[in-house]
């Protein structure tokens, strides 16, 4: 028998040497080390030797004794845990973590010298067996024996679990304490430290934030209710990087944000009397960053914040501007609606962080109401005739140009572009005339911003304008210069008008006073003669002059009065009383523009030139008037009553309302035509879209006016129906 | 009394080992780490006592003195020098003992150098068939995959000493093997017609056991099929490639999850690559691309192209299908991507090398850039062709690899190393017994080079620098 294994013996590999098997050898070498093990534990190590033991596992392994020795290695050091756990648990009250911490450092010790001692079969005998190596068989016996034992496990939890109760209401805890206990149980494994702890302390959180949330929410403001939360928030942070591991912050945070801020959402915003509007009307800029940082946590709290905040402008907004109060002072109007704008660009910026929804939730929201009253358009334009017109008082242009700049953020709310320049063109047009634009170079840098906003087309007219009258300045000097006999006329100033620049007034030529007539004669024979091919036809309606009056009393007055009114004074040079009718014969003025004229030179509260009998404010046919001797003044110059832009009255309202809805039928034929050019074939839907995509930028065409342009076009044999699908429209070439 | 330790004692270590007294520093000791048994014993837990003690601590070793003076040796230079006489199993042996392993073998393999290659040693295997395959594993250990209905592969540890070997379950025949690391291989097997459902494909073993870890099975339509995988590969990651054949003709690339066995996705073959029947796959780091290559003679014509898994896209393909017959047939039958991700180098039957650009589209680069007629081996040419004759055309076509910016190509019975951005031929690697190389790979600082003939592999190693 002995032979045939030497015989094999070669063979075998080279290191297993074959001794004399000692039936004893297991048990007399595991009795050392089984000696050893509780010197270990019991902190007397220092007469161990370890090169013995170290050789004395060495050989066990060696003799294949590996799988027997791992058995009896588990078997002792349970032993020995055991013996742990009986002192942990005889712990009394708080001394219960600090002996698991103390036993704890112990095991981990005597753990390093036990893995030393079997580090060879660590090395051969376990990753070839897939066992546990030996260390962390130690962790997960510790884990079994000790911290999932059935007297500990619970009592454990609940002393964390008390502790951090206790240290959020306040009180002073021993963190380091709490810090290695949970550091234990993240050595044990990431799955010991979220089953055994995060789990369970996430759970006592939630309901802890859910009792305290219920309990502040009732009597606190939504301002320190928002207040305690931050708080809360950042005290959890504080203690997840006290003693617990990084990855809970994430998950406690989420806890105190569902519990404080998601559960009480709608609440905490819509709150009475402290909530979000209130914070927005009275610009708690403070209070708002908070909401705005806290419930940029919450899923969809920002978007609640928006909607809220959107409504509230809304409101706000269409109580401004459906306000009867607000319509009779246009500028105030205009200016109520920046000071709001102000506002909410502040609270934007300085508290939701410049936000780009939030600014764009504050635009829609501007441009639902804005245009919730179609007079809008004017006001804004009587409000940048306003300041163009006092642009002087102003000192600095600085300041004009800002406030310039946040009109044309109103203007690009306007769904109907084309309906101010009307009106722009009109106020801009008498500013010109009357020459009571301030600054010519905000004028222009106006224009410019005009452009940049709706392109060339839109201010080629307004720039013909301002063409128009440099050309006219030179044109007069010119026609000045021609003839040296002209100063014995009234001096004149002619602003050459081109038609379709500028807008088109019904033309109703007065009667001029002899000496001016003779002057514009001989002024229009000047430029028809350096214009070839042109028409000049006086604007009477437009124009107005300097009067050098004596009155009977003998005071001297110089008066500033319209072309009309000018030609009813000049009829005083000659007769003393005039009637009505008179009057409307020899000067042919259209009635209601007489009667105008008339009573602003007779009935205007200190400035009456002329006296009326009978002194009622109407003014009949047979009313006769005469010049008012007792004029008096403090002013030398005196300006009589020259009519202002100001807000349109409801017939002119109506008026220019039709001639705008009559310039866009061009415009929505124009883009059908481009449209369909380029399509050849469309649907009817198609059509519609395209066209409204189009003309976006100027108006929201009315879908009817499309329709029926439509047709004009078929008619007009621009278009055709398809012949088989009514709803398909053909372009003609 | 108490004296004071002097300089000279103080960190002094006085070790008896087997009668033979070595004096050194607890540093030094303390140096070979705290998971080794000399660094466990110096250590202060098991000194807990000797604090004040003034004289040299001293320990006793039960061991054999000659081999601990070549191991303290090494601890102080971190060089390995075996005196002649000593066998290496036994400095093994101790080495294992003092849990100094690891440090001899960096030691002993330290630093591969392509152009100081030096035989070590040739191993003969006891395999019935010949072997068809060798793979380096990362610490220097390799295995040889066997031909023949028998599907064993044979595993050697870095010692070279024969491990257990695997048997791929129901001994299919493996085509392909790779280490994912040091203790696990990669084994790609042929299924057999006739044969029950799970026969052949891919699975992972220990390469410590031979026990097998993974089955990676193929479903089609949620319906695991059995199928032929014949090559691999795996990325940086933890994803597994095979080119796979599946039983109802369905070919492409398959991917697993290397940690669970779990498929995650599959790249049916388009039409214009071949995919399901590749000679080699190969991962590109710089792209995030898979190579497949699949050759002459597998198929009449040779496919290579680079697959993207993240959007399942072919991203750049090549194939010699239509090529004018006129160049003297020359077929590409191996293929390697070189290492910094440009080209492609292609070997043909002949023995010439060639080059496929990758940066450019493969019908615009005008194909393959062969090499003059250069015979890789000019010296040998005569001989190769016979031995070519005596074992078979299949076993004997030249095989490349790519590493540390070299190209090594196999030709005959030695094999070339190519360098430089030109690719020039600075060495010649040759053994003269054991007849054709079929078969070589490179890793854990070692060249391998399986023979055709008589079940013999080389290993290549670099000798320790020049002390000055």
């Amino acid at each position: 028998m002995m032979n045939g294994q030497k015989k094999r013996g070669p063979r075998i590999e080279p290191f297993r040497h074959r001794v004399e098997t000692d039936p004893k050898f297991f048990d007399k070498s595991w009795k050392k080390l089984h000696d050893a093990i509780r010197e270990i534990y019991n902190h007397n190590a220092s007469g161990l030797s370890f090169e013995e033991l170290y050789r004395t596992a060495y050989n066990m392994v060696l003799h294949k004794l590996g799988p027997k020795l791992y058995e009896k290695l588990t078997e002792n050091m349970k032993e020995h845990l055991e013996e742990m756990r009986t002192c942990v648990e005889a712990a009394q009250g708080g001394l219960f973590l600090e002996e698991l911490e103390r036993k704890w450092n112990d095991h981990n010790k005597a753990l390093t010298m036990i893995r030393d001692i079997l580090m060879y079969m660590d090395r051969t005998y376990i990753p070839t067996n897939k066992k546990t190596p030996v260390f962390d068989l130690g962790l997960e016996l510790w884990r079994d024996t000790i911290v999932r034992s059935p007297m500990i496990h619970g009592r454990l939890l609940d002393t964390l679990l008390e502790l951090i109760h206790r240290e959020r209401t306040g009180e002073v805890i021993n963190r380091c304490l709490m810090r290695t206990t949970t550091k234990m149980l993240m050595t044990l494994g990431s799955s010991v430290y979220q089953d055994d702890f995060e789990r369970p302390f996430l759970e006592v959180s939630a309901s802890f934030y859910s009792g305290e949330s219920q309990q502040f929410i009732d009597c606190y403001s939504c301002g320190d209710y928002l207040k305690l939360a931050e708080r809360r928030l950042s005290e959890e942070s504080e203690r997840v990087s006290q003693y617990m591991d990084v990855k809970t912050n994430e998950k406690i945070t989420a806890v105190v944000v569902k519990e404080m801020l998601s559960n009480h959402m709608q609440r905490l915003i819509l709150m009475e009397n402290s909530g979000l509007v209130n914070m927005l009307v009275e610009d708690r800029y403070e209070d708002l960053t908070r909401m705005y940082t806290l419930f940029n946590y919450v899923p969809d709290g920002l978007t609640t914040i928006r909607s809220v905040m959107m409504s509230h402008i809304k409101d706000t907004g269409k109580s401004l501007v459906t306000d009867p109060e607000r319509l009779k002072d246009p500028v105030d109007f205009v200016q109520r609606l920046l000071n709001e704008k102000d506002k909410f660009d502040n609270i934007i910026n300085v508290s939701f962080n410049s936000d780009k929804s939030f600014l764009n939730a504050l635009n829609s929201s501007f441009e639902h109401f804005i245009n919730l009253n179609n007079r809008s358009p004017e006001f804004i334009s009587l409000f940048v005739d306003d300041k163009l017109r006092k642009g002087v008082k102003e000192a600095n242009e600085d300041v004009l140009e800002t406030v310039l700049d946040k009109v044309m953020m109103l203007f690009r709310y306007l769904q109907e572009k084309d309906l101010f320049e009307k009106y722009y063109k009109q106020h801009l047009a008498k500013r010109l005339i009357s020459g009571k634009a301030a600054s010519d170079d905000s004028e222009r840098s106006m224009l410019v911003k005009l452009k940049t906003e709706c392109g060339y087309q839109f201010t080629s007219k307004l720039e013909g304008m301002f063409n128009d009258l440099k050309t006219s300045q030179d044109t007069t000097q010119g026609f000045y210069a021609s003839a040296s006999d002209l100063a014995d006329y009234p001096t004149i100033s002619v602003q050459i008008l081109t038609t379709g620049s500028w807008p088109t007034q019904p033309c109703s030529t007065c009667n001029l006073p002899p000496e001016i007539l003779a002057v514009s004669e001989r002024f229009r024979s000047y430029y028809l003669g350096t214009h070839n091919g042109r028409r000049l036809t006086w604007q009477t309606n437009m124009g107005n002059a300097d009067i050098k009056t004596t009155f009977g009393n003998g005071s001297k007055h110089e008066l500033n009065v319209s072309t009309y009114q000018m030609c009813i004074l000049m009829l005083f040079n000659s007769s003393d009383v005039l009637t009505y009718r008179e009057i409307e014969q020899a000067t042919a003025i259209p009635a209601v523009d007489l009667k105008r004229c008339l009573q602003s030179l007779a009935l205007m509260k200190g400035k009456q030139v002329l006296r009326k009998e009978p002194m009622s404010r109407d003014i009949a046919d047979d009313d006769s008037f005469s010049v008012n001797d007792k004029f008096t003044s403090k002013l030398f110059k005196v300006k009589i009553g020259t009519v202002s832009a100001q807000k349109e009255t409801d017939p002119e309202k109506l008026e220019t309302r039709q001639r705008v809805e009559e310039d866009r039928k061009p415009q929505i034929e124009a883009a059908i035509v481009r449209i369909m050019k380029s399509r050849r074939v469309l649907d009817h839907n198609s059509i519609m879209t395209e066209v409204t995509k189009q003309l976006q930028p100027r108006f929201l065409p009315n879908p009817v006016v499309i329709k029926k342009r439509i047709e004009s076009l078929i008619e007009r044999e621009f278009l055709e129906r398809d012949k088989t699908d009514r709803k398909m429209y053909r372009y003609l070439a | 009394m108490y004296t004071p330790p002097t300089t000279s004692t103080r960190g002094r270590v006085r070790l008896n080992v087997g009668g033979r007294v070595f004096e050194t520093t607890a540093a030094t000791l303390a140096a070979a780490g705290r998971d080794t048994m000399l660094g466990a014993m110096v250590d202060a837990s098991w000194n807990s006592g000797v604090h004040d003690d003034p004289a040299p601590a001293e320990y006793f070793i039960d061991r054999d003195p000659s081999c601990f003076a070549v191991l303290l040796d090494l601890l102080r230079t971190g060089d390995l020098h075996v005196p002649p006489g000593l066998p290496e199993a036994t400095l093994y042996r101790e080495a294992l003992y003092y849990g100094l392993l690891d440090r001899v073998r960096s030691a002993r393999l330290g630093g591969f150098d392509p152009d100081r290659l030096r035989l070590a040693s040739s191993v003969h295997g006891r395999s019935p068939g010949d072997g068809v395959a060798i793979r380096a594993a990362p610490d220097g250990g390799c295995c040889v995959s066997h031909g023949g209905a028998s599907g064993v592969v044979r595993v050697y540890n870095w010692m070279l000493q024969e491990r257990r070997p695997v048997y791929y379950p129901s001994h299919a025949p493996v085509n392909d093997a790779a280490y994912l690391d040091a203790s696990t291989l990669l084994l790609a097997a042929r299924e057999r017609p006739g044969r029950r459902d799970d026969d052949g494909g891919v699975s992972s073993f220990s390469a410590l056991t031979g026990e097998t870890r993974h089955r990676f099975r193929v479903a089609h339509d949620r319906q695991p099929r059995s199928f032929t995988a014949t090559a691999l590969a795996f990325d940086g990651g933890c994803d597994v490639f095979a080119s796979c054949k599946g039983r109802i003709n369905e070919y492409g690339v398959a991917v697993w999850d290397c940690n669970t066995g779990e498929q995650t996705g599959f790249f049916y073959e388009p039409p214009g690559c071949a995919l399901g029947e590749a000679d080699r796959l190969q991962w590109l780091d710089g792209t995030n691309t898979l190579m497949v290559a699949t050759m002459f003679p597998r198929t009449d014509s040779s496919f290579v192209s680079l697959l993207d898994f993240r959007d399942k896209s072919v991203v750049w393909s090549w194939s010699d299908v239509g090529t004018p017959a006129s160049l003297e047939d020359k077929h590409a039958v191996d293929a390697v991507a070189t290492e910094d991700g440009r080209s492609v180098c292609l070997v043909n039957q002949y023995d010439d090398l060639g080059f496929l650009d990758l940066r450019k589209n493969a019908a615009s680069s005008g194909g393959v850039r062969w090499r003059s007629r250069s015979k890789l081996a000019t010296m040998s040419g005569g001989k190769t062709k016979t031995k070519k004759a005596a074992c078979g055309e299949e076993t004997c076509y030249p095989k490349l690899a790519a590493h540390g910016g070299r190209l090594f190509a196999s030709t005959g019975d030695a094999i070339s190393v190519f360098s430089g951005p030109d690719h020039v031929m600075t060495s010649t690697l040759r053994c003269s017994n054991g007849g054709a190389i079929c078969d070589f790979s490179i890793g854990g600082d070692r060249l391998f080079a399986l023979h055709g003939e008589e079940n013999v592999f080389d290993v290549w190693e670099t000798p320790p620098p020049p002390i000055i």
